[in-house]
């Protein structure tokens, strides 16, 4: 069963960054899909740019996966539209050229990981070779040939990611890629990423629960909640939006003096014992300022949670009741 | 569609799973053939001459057609193989990747029972050769090495076609039930439990010939059975099941959604 690269396999394509692939813009609208009394996904929008990396921010259960998988064609949404460049996934004309999706990342445990790629270079049509470039280009050129069942869980991610890549897609659409990632390996999958977007120019979308790994690795957010949009932009924009509502923690030898100053200026203060102080609803730069007016000695300021933190949990909180509410009142 | 029959086929060589059922197939047509063989001309009653309830006498015409057909006893293992070719890709979650690739799902499935029927032909010479290569040994051993022709060569042929449509009829079922050990049990159950049992009732047994048991008795028994149809008739009957499954599997795939 060695392959040969026949005549009926189509064109070979170029590994690693092609300045002709194609941007394509992915586009949700209007996706909703319930099981049962439960409403998954309600009547979501958004845009996905080429060149950028966007986060699909959510926690657990907000539908983030529903919606990627009716997105590639893999459930059946009940209304709505998702299309890369105008075209619905199955629509495509040649899907792994245009989109790399990471959903699952299970193989079969007794086939090697090379021979997990090359079944996929078979059904697409893209020559053999592209198992063994796209496993060095994830650093797994070393595990290729072992069992898949004996991987760890980041080596079924750099697996799946692998999959992904075999099609040189100008879209990557992954769920959940940083589960199971030792911090090196995050680290690795953030410069990554960032090498496919910034530098290759292609269309990223991320899904993640953790706002801190999106806040650091994504140039766009897509908050989802109860299956519903709460938010979408840049976290520039996002980050400004949410100045001043974050907490701030200050010690201070004259912690007494410092909760009347910044009380009196209009602050929300918690004083506790051993000096610490605990102003919410401010930034470090305000309880500063204020702190240096009055002339009061400070040993330490920080931000406790950023403002863009604060606001993702004050976005996304109580989502389950939420969600319940909504089934019992249908 | 070539592209889809070849990712498959690299499925399934790249894992050992035909390796075991193909040999133990071929160990089982080996050790009933040994078996038949050795039992053949004695009567319950422990005398010779094969009187009814009896295997007949080597070296006479029921003996060699009944132990020829001997592969048609292990159709059950190439069921299984077309419901593993199907079921591995929900059991191991590849559906996802597989259907990523190939988004219309329907040709999938189809790529999996071309795939799969083609396969099933030189597994199928593999246990016919083994049948007759062990048949041939046991019995010349005893001093009649049946002849390759005519009837014979009908009977291994109608084996060879049941093993076919097994195991295409498991790539259907696969698709209907996805469940690997659901499937596989069910498949038993159905074909050892429930086929028996109708057999066994005189009111229903009418209904057994007109079943995938019924057709795949009337293709291949050489002994005398219950009232069945004629061979090409339960071929035929065979080959309907196997594409009834195949469709039925094809158009629930496409529709469901992959989970």
């Amino acid at each position: 069963m060695e392959p040969s690269p026949g005549p009926r396999e189509e064109s070979a394509i170029d590994s690693g960054s092609s300045p002709h692939r194609r941007p394509v813009r992915v586009e949700v609208h209007g996706l909703s899909k319930s099981f049962g009394a439960v409403r998954a996904v309600d009547d979501l929008s958004f845009t996905v740019e080429p060149g950028s990396i966007t986060g699909f921010l959510g926690p657990n259960g907000a539908g983030k996966t529903t919606t990627l998988r009716m997105a590639l064609g893999l459930e059946q949404p009940d209304a709505g539209t998702a299309t890369f460049d105008g075209t619905p996934y199955p629509d495509l004309p040649s899907p792994v050229r245009t989109v790399g999706a990471v959903l699952e990342t299970a193989f079969h445990p007794a086939r090697s990981g090379r021979n997990h790629l090359r079944v996929y270079c078979r059904a697409a049509g893209l020559p053999v070779s592209r198992a063994d470039e796209v496993l060095s280009q994830v650093g797994l050129a070393d595990a290729g040939r072992r069992r898949a069942g004996g991987y760890s869980l980041g080596m079924r991610q750099r697996l799946a990611l692998a999959t992904a890549l075999l099609g040189d897609p100008a879209v990557l659409v992954l769920d959940e890629p940083a589960n199971g990632l030792d911090p090196e390996g995050i680290h690795w999958l953030r410069g990554f990423l960032r090498q496919l977007a910034h530098t290759e120019g292609r269309t990223v979308l991320v899904s993640s629960h953790l706002l801190a790994e999106m806040e650091q690795t994504a140039d766009r957010v897509v908050i989802v909640g109860a299956g519903r949009l709460v938010r979408e932009g840049s976290i520039t924009e996002l980050r400004s939006g949410a100045q001043g509502s974050g907490a701030v923690l200050v010690r201070s030898p004259e912690a007494g003096r410092l909760t009347e100053v910044l009380g009196a200026a209009g602050f929300t203060v918690a004083p506790s014992e051993d000096g610490r102080v605990t102003v919410t609803g401010t930034t470090p730069d305000a309880v500063g300022a204020q702190a240096f007016r009055a002339g009061v000695e400070l040993h330490e300021l920080r931000a406790e949670t950023s403002g863009l933190e604060e606001l993702y949990f004050r976005l996304t909180a109580g989502q389950e009741q939420y969600a319940a509410a909504e089934g019992s009142r249908r | 569609m070539t592209a889809l029959v070849r990712a498959e086929w690299t499925k399934l060589f790249t894992t050992r799973v035909w390796l075991g059922l193909l040999l133990g197939a071929c160990v089982l047509v080996a050790g009933f053939v040994v078996l038949f063989t050795s039992f053949a001309g004695s009567t319950p009653g422990g005398g010779q001459g094969g009187p009814p309830g009896g295997l007949p006498a080597v070296g006479t015409e029921q003996f060699e057609q009944l132990v020829l057909a001997t592969g048609a006893n292990v159709t059950v293992l190439f069921l299984i193989l077309g419901i593993i070719g199907m079921t591995q890709e929900y059991r191991h979650r590849t559906a996802t990747p597989t259907f990523l690739t190939t988004p219309r799902r329907g040709r999938v499935v189809i790529a999996k029972l071309a795939a799969y029927a083609l396969v099933a032909v030189p597994f199928a010479l593999v246990v016919l050769a083994v049948n007759y290569g062990v048949a041939a040994v046991a019995a010349g051993a005893r001093g009649a090495v049946p002849a390759l022709s005519g009837e014979n060569l009908q009977v291994l042929a109608n084996s060879g076609l049941a093993l076919v449509v097994y195991t295409v009829i498991g790539v259907g079922l696969g698709a209907l039930v996805r469940n690997q050990v659901g499937a596989i049990v069910g498949g038993l159950v159905y074909l050892f439990v429930v086929e028996a049992i109708v057999r066994q009732i005189s009111a229903i047994a009418d209904a057994y010939k007109w079943l995938p048991g019924g057709a795949l008795e009337a293709l291949t028994a050489t002994l005398q059975g219950p009232d069945l149809l004629g061979r090409w008739q339960g071929g035929l009957l065979l080959l309907g099941y196997g594409l009834v499954a195949a469709l039925l599997g094809t158009l629930l795939a496409v529709r469901r959604d992959v989970v």
